[in-house]
C-alpha cells in the first residue's frame, strides 16, 4: 500500500524497465518464430528507454526538464524502428529461401 | 481496504501502468500464438507510453504511439502476416529452453532490480514530488532546442562552454538521419523481389 | 738489343704454345679429319724458326765471332779480335789475362711471379749466344720434323687398324685417326723445348724440364693401345722423375745456400753464377759464403750465439762471421755442398739424357712414332740434359766434373756395345743416341766446353737425320726388323745416300786435317780434350777417358756402318718387304736433304759452305728433272719447298737452291721414279762443286762464322782458365791448351790420327761383315756367344732394375692393397652398416615414436580441442542470445565483486 501512497522514485521506473528488458530477453531466447524474437527487441528496447526517460526526468533532479532522457529514447525509438525494417527484411529472405520461419532451422552457420 | 493516507494519484496510475506493460509483456513472453503475441506486444507498448507520459516525457509519449505502435508493431504485424505459414501456432520450445531461460531472466533481474535499489538518490523520492507537475512544459522547443544545442535547462550552468553548443545532440541527430537512408537503402535491397521459393505445405 | 731479344725469342717460344692451343680446341675441325692441325703446328715452328734465325742475325750484327780458330797461335793473347765490333764488346780468348770475361749475356725478368723472402720466382730468360744457336737448332731440325710428319703420319687421316692390339675377342683393334693430336704434342714438346733453352732461372728450367718429360710421355705413347707402347711412356717418365728427385735435391742446396735461381744478374742481385764464380775472384770456382757457413755450422752455430749472449747484437755476429767466412772456405768447409748441388743436378740429366743408369728408357721409347724419336730422343729433349750441363757449367766443381766424365764414359760404352747387336734399326739408333750422349757429358766432364756442346749441336743434326731415315725405310717396307731388310739401295736411293750421310758425320769421317763431315770436328775435339786431360794427370784412371772416347768412336763406326749395310746393301733378305718398298713421298725425303747439307757442313766455316752449295743444287734440278718431285700415291701435297725457307748462319748460301724448289712442278702420277744417276753425273758434280766452293773462299774472306766461334762466344766466365779439384788431386786444363801451337804435335796429331783410324777400323770392318761377306757374322756370334748373349740382353739392365725395383714394388703394392682390400674395406663397410642400422633404429625410436608422436599427439589435441570448440557454435540464434545474457550476467558479478558504490556520487 505503500506504493500507492508514497511517492514514486527513479527506482521503481527501474524495476519496472528491468522487468520489461529481461521481459524482452527471454522472448528473444525462447521464441522460434523470428517475429516473435523481434519483438523480444522490441521489448528490450522499450524497457531502456523507460530507464532512460526515468533518469532524465524530474523525478531525479529538480532541474531536470528530461530533455536529456527524451532525446536518448528518441534515437532510441528511431533506431529501434530502423533495425525492426532491417530485421524484417532479413527474415522475410529467409522465410522466402527456407520457407520456414522458425529460428531454428537457421543454423548455416554451424561450425 | 482502509486507506491510511490520501491516495498518491500518480503512484497509482504509475502502477497501473506498470502492472498493464509487465503483464502483457509476460503474455507476450508465454503466448504460442503470434498473433497473440503481436496484440500483447501492442498494448504494453501503449502502456509504457502511458509511463512515458506520468514520468512527464510527452514528447517521447507521443512519439512512442505514433511510431512505435503505429509503425514498427505495424511492421511486426505485416511480418507476421507475409511470413505465415499453417504450422506457426505450434512451433513450441522446449522445456528445458524455458527453464534455461528462466533461470537466467531470474538472474539478470535481480541484479537488475539489486543495482536498481543500491543507490539511494535513486530510491528516495522527492521531498516535494507533491508538487511533481510539468505544467509548462513546451518540451518540444525545449527538445529543439536541446538538439541543436541550446540547452533551456542548463542555463545556470558555470561553465559557458557547456552551456552553450557542447551538450547538443546535432551529430547524433545527422548520424541517425544518415543511418537511417541507409537503412532504407539496404532493407529495400534486401527485400527485392527474388525467385519465390515453393511453400511448404 | 736486350729488349728486341727478348722479345723475339719470346715470341718464338710462344708461338708452338698458341698452335697446341689452336689444335687441342679445334683440331679435329681443321680441314677434313684434322690436316690443317698439321699446317697451323708446321706453320708454328717455322715462324718459330724465322724468328730465331732473326735473333741470330741481330746478334751477329751486335757481336760478331771472334776469331778463335786453332790455326793460329795465341800464346799471350795478343791477338783481339779483327772486326771492330769485337774489339769494343768483349775479349776472345784463351790465356789466363782473359779468362776473367764473363760472356755477353742478355738476362731479364719477363713476369715475377711472387716474391718469398729473398726469393724471387721469375719467368726469366737468359740469352747468350748457346741459347741462340740452340734455339736456331731446334727450330730448324723441329720444322723438318714436323714436315716430315706431314707424310709418315699421314695414316691417321683415317681410321686404322691397328694390327699390334690384339682384343679379348681376337681382332685387331680399329680406332679412329689421330692426326691432330700428335700436332697438338709436338707443339706442345716445341714450347717446353724452347721455354727450357729460353729459361733465365733454373726454377724456371725445372718447369720446362717436366713438361718436357711430360710431352716425351704423350709422345711415347701415341699408340696408345698398345701395351708396349703405353709401358714404355710409363717408362720414360718415371725414369726420368728418379733423376728429377736428384735435381730436385740440387736445387734445394742451391736455393738454401745462394738464396736464388737466376742465372745471371738481373737489376744487380748477383745469380748463381756471379755468386759461385765472382768477379773479385777472376771467375774462378769459388764456394760462395752461403755454402760455407752451411757447412761450417757448428762455428756458424757459435759464432752467432756466442754474439747475441754478450749483447753484441745479431748484426755483429754476422759481421763476424762474413769475416771468419773466407778462412773456413780455405779449411774446406761447404765444398761438399758445392759438389751435392752439382751432382744433384747433374742426376737431372742423368735421367733426362739417358745416361748410365737411367738409360733404359730411350730404347723403349722407340715405341712412338718414328718422327717423335726423331725430334724428342735423338736432338732436343735428351739434349736438353746435355745443355743443361753446359749452361751450369760454371758451378760445377771438379769432382761433379769427374763424375759426369765417368758417367759419361760407362754410359758410351755400354750403349756402343749393345747397340752392336741390334736388330731393329730404331733401337740401333737409339743405343746409338745414348752412346753419343754419354760422348757429349764425357766431353762436358773433362772439360771440353766448346766440345760437347759442338757434338751436341752435329749429333742433333744428324742424328735426326738418321731417325728420319730410318723412319722413310720403315714407311716402305712396314718392318723395322733388319734382318728382313737389304738391297734397298737401288730402290731407295734418296734415302740410302741421305743416310749414309748421316752414317759418315756420325763416324766422323773425314780427311785428317783438311776437312770432315760435322762429326769429324766435335769428336776431334772431344778426343783432344780428354787426351790433354790424361796428359796433364798422370792417373791411370785420366787416361780411361780417352781410350773409352776412341773405342767408343770405333764401335760406333762399326755399328753405324753395320746397320747401314743391312738395311740397303746385298740382297734382300725378305723379297716380300723388298718388291713392296718403294722411295718415300717427297714432303718426307726432302727434308732428309735439308738435313743431310747439314749434317755435312754445320761445323764448317761459312766460306767453307760453298762447298756443298753445288752438290744440293745439282741434286735439286736432277731430282726434278727425274720427277723425284712427284706426289706419291698416298696423295700427299707437296710441302717440300716450305722447309727450305729458313735462313741460317751457315746456310746463306742456300738462298739459291730455294728458288729451284719453288719452281718444281707437281704431277700426280702413280708411282714414284726413282732411278739412279750415273756415275758420270756424280764426278761431274763433285769437280764442279770443288771449283765453285774454293772460288767462295777465295773470294769471300774468312769470317770467323762458325759454329765453334758462336759457342766460343758463350763460354762461361772461367772457364778459360784450368781448374783443380780439392779432393781429387787433378787439373783439368782448359780447352785452349790443347790448341796452343806447343801442343800441336803433342795433341791434336795423335789424336786426329786417332780418329781417322777408329772411322776407318770401324767402317772397313763394318763392310766386311756385312757387305762383301768376308767374315761371317754368325761365325763371330757363334764365337762370341756369351759376350753376345750380354748385348742382346742388353746388359740384363731391364732384368735387374725388374728384379730391385719393379717386383719389389709391386710386392709392397699388393700387401698394401690387400691390406686396403681385406681390412680397410672390410672396417669402412662396417662402420657404414653400423651407421646404417643405427639409422634405422634411430628413426623408428626417435624418430617415428618419439617425434612424431608428440607431434601427433599435439595435432590430436589441438583437434579434439577444436571439436568441443566447435560444438558451441551451434548456429541457433536463441543459444546466442543466452550465451549474451550469460556474458552479461558474468560482467555484472564481476563488476560487482569490485563495485564500491559510493562511486556512484
Amino acid at each position: 500500500m505503500n506504493l500507492i501512497t508514497e511517492p514514486i522514485s527513479v527506482s521503481h521506473y527501474l524495476a519496472v524497465g528491468a522487468l520489461l528488458f529481461v521481459t524482452g530477453v527471454v522472448c528473444m531466447a525462447t521464441k522460434r518464430n523470428a517475429i516473435g524474437v523481434l519483438m523480444g527487441v522490441e521489448l528490450v528496447l522499450n524497457g531502456a528507454n523507460l530507464n532512460f526517460v526515468a533518469f532524465g526526468s524530474e523525478l531525479l533532479r529538480a532541474t531536470n526538464l528530461g530533455l536529456d532522457g527524451q532525446l536518448m529514447a528518441m534515437f532510441v525509438i528511431v533506431l529501434a524502428a530502423a533495425e525492426a525494417a532491417v530485421a524484417l527484411a532479413i527474415a522475410l529472405n529467409f522465410y522466402n529461401n527456407h520457407s520456414t520461419i522458425d529460428v531454428d532451422r537457421a543454423d548455416d552457420l554451424r561450425g | 481496504m482502509i486507506l491510511q493516507a490520501a491516495i498518491n494519484w500518480q503512484s497509482f496510475y504509475f502502477l497501473l501502468f506498470a502492472f498493464v506493460a509487465c503483464g502483457f509483456a509476460l503474455a507476450v513472453v508465454f503466448s504460442n500464438n503470434i498473433v497473440h503475441m503481436a496484440f500483447f506486444l501492442t498494448l504494453s507498448l501503449g502502456a509504457i507510453a502511458g509511463l512515458f507520459f506520468l514520468a512527464g516525457a510527452e514528447f517521447v509519449g507521443a512519439m512512442q504511439f505514433m511510431i512505435y505502435v503505429g509503425g514498427t508493431l505495424v511492421l511486426l504485424i505485416f511480418g507476421v502476416m507475409l511470413t505465415a505459414q499453417s504450422k506457426f501456432v505450434s512451433m513450441k520450445t522446449a522445456a528445458g529452453e524455458w527453464v534455461l531461460g528462466a533461470i537466467l531472466g531470474g538472474a539478470l533481474f535481480v541484479l537488475l532490480i539489486r543495482a536498481g535499489f543500491a543507490v539511494p538518490e535513486w530510491n528516495t523520492p522527492r521531498s516535494d514530488a507533491a508538487s511533481l507537475v510539468a505544467a509548462d512544459a513546451q518540451h518540444a522547443t525545449a527538445i529543439g532546442g536541446a538538439v541543436t544545442g541550446y540547452r533551456v535547462d542548463r542555463l545556470s550552468e558555470e561553465n559557458p562552454v557547456l552551456r552553450n553548443g557542447m551538450s547538443g545532440y546535432l551529430l547524433p541527430f545527422e548520424i541517425v538521419s544518415i543511418h537511417l537512408l541507409v537503412v532504407l537503402i539496404g532493407a529495400s535491397y534486401l527485400a527485392r523481389t527474388k525467385k519465390r521459393v515453393k511453400v511448404a505445405v | 738489343m736486350d729488349y728486341l731479344l727478348s722479345v723475339l725469342l719470346g715470341a718464338a717460344v710462344l708461338l708452338p704454345l698458341c698452335s697446341f692451343f689452336l689444335i687441342l680446341l679445334f683440331g679435329p675441325r681443321m680441314g677434313k679429319s684434322g690436316e690443317f692441325a698439321a699446317y697451323l703446328a708446321a706453320g708454328a715452328i717455322v715462324c718459330a724458326g724465322l724468328l730465331s734465325f732473326t735473333s741470330l742475325a741481330f746478334w751477329l750484327g751486335h757481336h760478331w765471332p771472334a776469331d778463335s780458330s786453332h790455326h793460329v797461335a795465341h800464346a799471350d793473347g795478343d791477338k783481339h779480335g779483327h772486326d771492330s765490333h769485337a774489339a769494343a764488346k768483349h775479349d776472345e780468348h784463351g790465356a789466363a789475362a782473359h779468362a776473367a770475361e764473363v760472356p755477353i749475356n742478355y738476362t731479364g725478368n719477363y713476369w715475377v711471379l711472387g716474391k718469398f723472402g729473398k726469393l724471387n720466382v721469375t719467368i726469366s730468360y737468359y740469352i747468350d749466344a748457346l741459347t741462340l744457336i740452340m734455339f736456331c737448332m731446334v727450330t730448324l731440325i723441329a720444322s723438318c720434323i714436323h714436315f716430315y710428319a706431314i707424310g709418315y703420319m699421314h695414316d691417321e687421316l683415317h681410321d686404322i687398324t691397328d694390327h699390334e692390339v690384339t682384343l679379348r675377342d681376337g681382332s685387331h683393334l680399329h680406332r679412329p685417326g689421330r692426326f691432330p693430336r700428335f700436332f697438338q704434342y709436338l707443339s706442345l714438346f716445341c714450347f717446353s723445348m724452347l721455354g727450357l733453352v729460353l729459361a733465365g732461372n733454373i726454377a724456371m728450367v725445372f718447369v720446362f724440364w717436366e713438361l718436357v718429360g711430360a710431352c716425351s710421355y704423350f709422345l711415347i705413347g701415341f699408340y696408345v693401345e698398345r701395351k708396349s707402347a703405353s709401358t714404355a711412356a710409363n717408362k720414360a717418365f718415371i725414369v726420368n722423375r728418379v733423376g728429377d728427385f736428384g735435381m730436385i735435391i740440387g736445387l734445394m742446396a742451391l736455393w738454401s745456400c745462394l738464396g736464388t735461381f737466376a742465372f745471371g744478374d738481373i737489376d744487380d742481385v748477383p745469380g748463381i753464377f756471379s755468386q759461385v764464380r765472382p768477379a773479385s775472384n777472376h771467375h774462378a770456382l769459388l764456394v760462395p759464403d752461403g755454402m760455407v757457413q752451411a757447412g761450417a755450422r757448428d762455428h756458424t752455430a757459435r759464432i752467432i750465439r756466442e754474439h747475441v749472449a754478450s749483447d753484441a747484437g745479431l748484426d755483429a755476429g754476422k759481421s763476424e762471421l762474413s769475416s771468419q767466412t773466407q778462412q773456413f772456405r780455405e779449411e774446406g768447409f761447404g765444398y761438399w755442398l758445392l759438389v751435392v748441388a752439382g751432382i744433384g743436378i747433374f742426376c737431372g740429366c742423368v735421367g733426362k739424357s739417358a745416361q748410365f743408369p737411367l738409360h733404359v728408357w730411350l730404347p723403349d721409347a722407340m715405341e712412338g712414332p718414328t718422327p717423335v724419336s726423331a725430334l724428342v730422343h735423338s736432338a732436343t729433349m735428351v739434349a736438353a740434359g746435355v745443355y743443361l750441363v753446359g749452361r751450369f757449367f760454371p758451378v760445377f766443381a771438379p769432382e761433379t766434373l769427374l763424375v759426369i766424365a765417368t758417367t759419361g764414359c760407362i754410359t758410351l760404352f755400354i750403349a756402343a756395345t749393345i747397340a752392336i747387336t741390334a736388330n731393329d734399326i730404331k733401337r740401333v739408333l737409339a743405343y746409338s743416341t745414348v752412346s753419343q750422349l754419354g760422348y757429349m757429358m764425357l766431353s762436358l766432364g773433362v772439360g771440353g766446353w766448346v766440345a760437347g756442346l759442338m757434338h751436341l749441336i752435329t749429333h742433333a743434326f744428324f742424328k735426326s737425320l738418321l731417325f728420319m731415315c730410318s723412319g722413310s725405310v720403315i714407311h716402305a717396307v712396314h718392318t723395322n726388323d733388319m734382318r728382313k731388310m737389304g738391297g734397298l739401295l737401288s730402290k731407295m736411293p734418296v734415302t740410302a745416300i741421305t743416310m749414309l750421310i748421316g752414317c759418315l758425320a756420325i763416324a766422323g769421317v773425314g780427311v785428317p786435317f783438311v776437312i770432315g763431315f760435322s762429326g769429324y770436328y766435335s769428336k776431334d775435339a772431344i778426343l783432344e780434350q780428354a787426351f790433354s786431360l790424361s796428359l796433364n794427370n798422370s792417373s791411370a784412371y785420366a787416361s780411361i777417358f780417352f781410350l773409352a772416347a776412341a773405342g767408343g768412336a770405333a764401335i760406333t763406326s762399326f755399328y753405324m756402318f753395320r746397320m747401314w749395310h743391312m738395311t740397303f746393301m746385298g740382297k734382300p733378305r725378305d723379297q716380300h718387304a723388298y718388291d713392296h718398298a718403294h722411295e718415300s713421298p717427297p714432303v718426307m725425303y726432302m727434308p732428309l736433304v735439308l738435313l743431310s747439307v747439314f749434317a755435312i757442313s754445320v761445323a764448317w766455316d761459312f766460306t767453307l759452305i760453298g762447298y756443298g752449295i753445288v752438290p744440293v743444287a745439282f741434286l735439286l734440278v736432277q731430282g726434278a728433272k727425274r720427277g723425284w718431285f712427284k706426289q706419291s700415291s698416298g696423295g700427299h701435297g707437296d710441302h717440300g719447298h716450305d722447309a727450305h725457307g729458313h735462313d741460317s748462319h751457315d746456310d746463306h748460301g742456300h738462298d739459291k737452291h730455294d728458288s729451284h724448289a719453288l719452281t718444281v712442278h707437281h704431277d700426280d702420277h702413280g708411282a714414284a721414279c726413282c732411278e739412279p744417276m750415273c756415275m758420270k753425273t756424280i764426278i761431274a758434280m763433285l769437280v764442279a762443286s770443288l771449283v765453285v766452293g774454293a772460288a767462295l773462299s777465295f773470294v769471300l774472306p774468312t769470317c770467323n762464322l762458325s759454329l765453334r766461334n758462336l759457342l766460343e762466344q758463350a763460354r762461361p766466365a772461367g772457364t778459360a782458365a784450368d781448374m783443380t779439384g780439392s779432393w781429387v788431386k787433378w787439373t783439368w786444363p782448359n780447352e785452349h791448351t790443347a790448341h796452343l801451337a806447343e801442343n800441336h804435335s803433342r795433341i791434336v796429331v795423335p789424336m786426329t790420327l786417332l780418329a781417322t783410324l777408329t772411322w776407318i777400323g770401324g767402317i772397313s770392318l763394318a763392310s766386311c761383315m756385312y757387305w762383301l761377306g768376308y767374315l761371317n757374322p754368325e761365325d763371330v756370334r757363334r764365337q762370341f756367344a756369351w759376350v753376345y748373349r750380354l748385348l742382346i740382353n742388353k746388359w740384363w739392365f731391364d732384368e735387374l732394375y725388374d728384379w730391385v725395383f719393379v717386383r719389389p714394388t709391386h710386392v709392397i703394392a699388393r700387401v698394401v692393397s690387400g691390406f686396403d682390400r681385406n681390412w680397410l674395406d672390410w672396417i669402412i663397410d662396417n662402420v657404414a652398416n653400423v651407421t646404417r642400422i643405427f639409422a634405422v633404429l634411430w628413426e623408428r625410436i626417435a624418430d617415428q615414436t618419439i617425434v612424431d608422436g608428440f607431434v601427433n599427439l599435439l595435432a590430436g589435441w589441438t583437434y579434439s580441442l577444436g571439436l568441443m570448440l566447435r560444438e558451441v557454435q551451434t548456429g541457433k540464434l536463441r543459444q546466442y542470445v543466452m550465451f549474451i545474457v550469460i556474458g552479461a550476467i558474468a560482467i555484472f558479478v564481476l563488476v560487482s565483486f569490485f563495485w564500491n558504490p559510493t562511486l556512484a556520487k
